[in-house]
């Protein structure tokens, strides 16, 4: 899953010299990743995984690192 | 005029909150105190009515500050987008021959040559009155070149008075009125916010940007401020039907949404409408040389998720006109911008018979109504942003190594379009270099979101880029 998220997020959202020297607990919102770039994102998640990702957890501290995003979205509801 | 209905307010409702950023607040009385303070300062520092101001501020208080203290010093401001690399603002800021930058605190180290004033720490003071004709520049909007250059859209103090009563009398804005503010000022969106919403006596709320990346929170805040109107992107409503949280967070004081910038997709569209069942929703069009030249009341029961919504019919007396032989949008009136700003002077953009041609494909429908179909030339429209192939383009074979290269769009379902960037390159230059020379170069919407290294760039017989082919072997990556 982690590599699905990082290959979306470094080839959709953000523009990284070295996207493979980028650690899964490194800071994608310091990165670069901002609004248009976590609604995408959660499009790709939800369909990617068949997950539903709720409305009130869409917070940044869920979505600041490819840990904190794979911890989110495995514990998000089945769609 | 441009100014007269703000400084009316002013003078009538001192004590009114103009402005509110996060904890902060400011009264209309103590703005245009602020505003004539900083006008005062750039007085001193030799700026004439005429001259340019370059804006180094993100939204909010002390950018508004500057921008109508600019206005009251008779300049004419150049509000940055200070997320570009710093090459490009040094462009900018040289090509508009400024007169002085603004902005907080010390300046950045890359600034030289020009005055650099702190607009938080000028002494009280009053300027001298200036007088503005209706021709006289109020705003330079960079925007991305079709020769390869940022290009400035001059806007006079007439065009931006035209669009601002004519918005306001449409959306009947009024002092009782809070408008939540989101738009950065060098984007034309932010002329509504300032001179239609400031000139009514309104308060506006700035909208922050971590705010906008949480849009359950900020459906609660809208909601929380009894917001009652907003002029924002698509891409934002649509976040904000998508997971905002509406079915729980009803806003009843919202009369009205306004959206431009960008296409917004239908069934995104119809989300939204059905979560603001009691919200007028409008469509404004218009290239950034047009400010706004056609809206669209957004007609609830037409709408049709396989169909495009219309831009609708012309705004503040414009006339428009489809040439017969492109379909291309001719606009001419009270809105259209003075012409492009370049190497310090103004240049006019008007064909032989005193239109502008805007590049714009459309029709109309048998209810009277424009349609949009796409763009003429080249440009893309990437996350509401202009996007000018060229000029990234001419970025890339500036960097030592680059043979050759090509910059297509590629569709995309939430950004519109990305530029893809096709590039022969020679031995001595990495892909990797390659990509590094242009984040130090290119703001993010502009850098390529896919790299397709070619032995050789695909022509037509005459030795020209061949567009199609290109795009097509895009598609296929």
């Amino acid at each position: 899953m982690k590599e699905k998220l990082r290959h979306f997020i470094f080839s959709e959202l953000i523009f990284h010299e070295a996207p493979e020297t980028f650690g899964d607990a490194d800071d994608l919102l310091e990165a670069g990743l901002d609004s248009m770039g976590i609604m995408r994102l959660i499009m790709f998640a939800e369909k990617e995984f068949s997950v539903t990702l709720p409305d009130t957890e869409i917070e940044p501290n869920n979505v600041r690192s490819l840990n904190a995003l794979e911890q989110w979205i495995q514990l998000a509801p089945r769609a | 005029m441009l100014l007269e209905p703000f400084l009316r307010q002013c003078q009538q409702q001192p004590k009114a909150l103009a402005l509110i950023e996060a904890e902060l607040s400011l009264s209309y009385g103590d703005l245009l105190e602020r505003a004539n303070s900083f006008a005062h300062a750039l007085q001193n520092n030799g700026v004439m009515p005429g001259h340019r101001v370059a804006i180094h501020l993100e939204r909010g208080i002390d950018a508004v500050t500057a921008v109508f203290g600019t206005l009251l010093a008779g300049a004419c401001y150049v509000p940055l987008d200070l997320k570009n690399p710093h090459p490009r603002l040094a462009f900018i800021i040289n090509d508009a021959h400024i007169a002085a930058m603004v902005g907080r605190g010390s300046p950045p180290p890359w600034l030289t040559g020009y005055p650099w004033l702190d607009v938080t720490a000028c002494p009280s003071g009053q300027p001298k009155t200036t007088q503005a004709e209706p021709g006289t520049l109020a705003a330079i909007l960079y925007t991305s070149g079709s020769t390869g250059k940022p290009k400035g859209v001059a806007l006079s103090h007439a065009a931006l008075a035209a669009f601002k009563e004519w918005a306001a009398d449409l959306l009947e804005l009024d002092a009782e009125d809070r408008i939540a503010s989101s738009t950065p000022f060098f984007f034309d969106l932010s002329t509504f916010d300032l001179y239609a919403v400031l000139g009514r006596g309104a308060s506006l709320y700035f909208v922050s940007t971590a705010l906008t990346m949480v849009p359950a929170r900020l459906s609660s805040w809208l909601k929380e401020h009894a917001i009652t109107g907003w002029y924002t992107v698509p891409s934002l409503l649509a976040f904000i039907a998508y997971k905002g949280n509406l079915g729980q967070t009803p806003l009843p004081t919202m009369r009205f949404l306004i959206f431009a910038g960008e296409v917004f997709p239908t069934p995104a569209l119809i989300n939204l409408a059905e979560f603001l069942p009691s919200t007028t929703l409008y469509n404004f069009f218009g290239p950034t040389e047009t400010n706004v030249c056609c809206y669209w009341p957004v007609d609830r029961e037409r709408l049709n998720p396989n169909q495009s919504i219309p831009i609708g019919f012309p705004t503040a007396g414009n006339e428009l006109h489809i040439d017969g032989t492109t379909g291309e949008l001719w606009v001419r009136g009270t809105t259209l911008a003075s012409g492009y700003w370049g190497e310090g002077q103004l240049h006019s953009f008007l064909n032989e018979t005193g239109w502008h041609a805007t590049g714009d494909r459309v029709s109309v429908n048998e209810n009277g109504e424009y349609l949009f179909h796409g763009r003429l030339g080249r440009m893309l429209k990437c996350s509401g942003y202009r996007v000018e192939p060229a000029e990234i383009e001419a970025t890339v074979s500036a960097v030592s190594g680059v043979n050759a290269c090509a910059v297509v769009g590629v569709d995309d379902p939430t950004a519109g379009q990305r530029p893809a960037l096709v590039v022969e390159l020679a031995e001595t230059l990495s892909l990797s270099d390659l990509r590094q020379a242009l984040l130090r170069q290119l703001p993010t919407y502009m850098q390529p979101c896919r790299y397709w290294v070619v032995d050789a760039l695909p022509r037509l017989p005459n030795g020209k880029l061949d567009y199609q082919r290109l795009r097509s072997f895009m598609e296929l990556q």
